[in-house]
């Protein structure tokens, strides 16, 4: 229960900055993807980098979690040609959409209409991901 | 126009996110197998799904938190205050009230776009981007660079045409 409390109140802030800071507009990422604002790339940029001193400390140091164990961290090792050909599809879906995966679920409390939309079509490509899955994922 | 949190406030709170979840729920950030998990929880049979439904329940209730928050958020923002007037000089859709039900079939594809290609892709924009990159990942670095590629040439190329 406390896990699931922690989990909740760190996804609503998450969802808290997304939407004041716009960036789960449509707007915002076409924006982006014109070049026409820095917005975007200041948040992306400022918040790996946040993000990379923290994991670049737990990578040297032993810093405990609260449960008392050290905190560990694995890196993804997809292969460039999955990162490249998913990554292009996913590309193409976040530039018409707007949005990303948190961005749909901000949706979904923003304007349900829309939210729930993208949330079945998310569910729909990722089912039809798994059919093909195995094809892919042994080269 | 809202008044809008500037990039240098959000940004780091978003990248606090991942020191956040990795200390309190020893997670790695990432969004795409809440997906997953709604999955194995729709189709209990299918073995693709069946480890998403231990291993990626947080990510689904990190989502509810975000939902929670858009709910408040209704108090204080509407749709038509996030139009950017500046975007009129590349095209006068990018003016025009997006979320319509009109455009039900364009966000019903691109869902599915965005499914298949995070999954595919082995992570989305929190994933790769943010957690991946952050620990300077090959393949998120390179899945970032895609997802940036077909972004631009989407939006600038295609959106015109199908908005």
């Amino acid at each position: 229960m406390l896990k699931f409390i922690i989990t909740l109140v760190l996804g609503f802030l998450f969802g808290a900055v997304l939407i004041a800071s716009e960036a789960f507009s449509w707007y915002r990422i076409q924006e982006m993807f014109y070049f026409e604002s820095f917005h975007m790339y200041g948040l992306l940029f400022s918040a790996i980098e946040t993000s990379a001193i923290f994991v670049f400390i737990f990578k040297r140091k032993e810093v405990k979690s609260i449960y008392g164990e050290k905190v560990t961290v694995t890196e993804k090792q997809t292969g460039w040609k999955r990162s490249v050909l998913g990554g292009l599809i996913f590309g193409v879906g976040w530039a018409i959409s707007g949005a990303c995966t948190a961005p749909i679920y901000v949706l979904v409390g923003f304007k349900w209409e829309i939210g729930l939309l993208l949330f079945a079509g998310a569910l729909l490509g990722t089912y039809l991901y798994s059919l093909v899955a195995s094809k892919i994922e042994k080269k | 126009m809202n008044p809008v949190l500037p990039w240098y406030i959000a940004g780091p709170m978003i990248g606090l996110i991942v020191p956040a979840l990795l200390i309190l729920r020893q997670k790695q950030f990432g969004m795409s197998s809440s997906f997953n998990f709604l999955l194995g929880q729709l189709l209990p049979k299918n073995d693709s799904f069946k480890s998403a439904r231990t291993t990626s329940n947080w990510q689904f209730h990190f989502g509810l938190g975000i939902i929670a928050a858009a709910l408040v958020s209704i108090n204080f923002i509407s749709p038509e205050d996030l139009i950017i007037p500046d975007l009129a000089l590349h095209g006068d859709y990018l003016l025009e009230p997006v979320y319509r039900t009109e455009n039900a079939l364009i966000f019903l594809f691109s869902g599915i776009l965005l499914g298949f290609g995070a999954r595919y892709a082995n992570g989305c924009t929190a994933g790769n981007c943010i957690m991946g990159v952050s620990q300077f990942s090959v393949s998120s670095i390179i899945a970032t660079v895609a997802f940036f590629v077909a972004g631009a040439i989407t939006a600038q190329f295609i959106n015109p045409f199908i908005f």
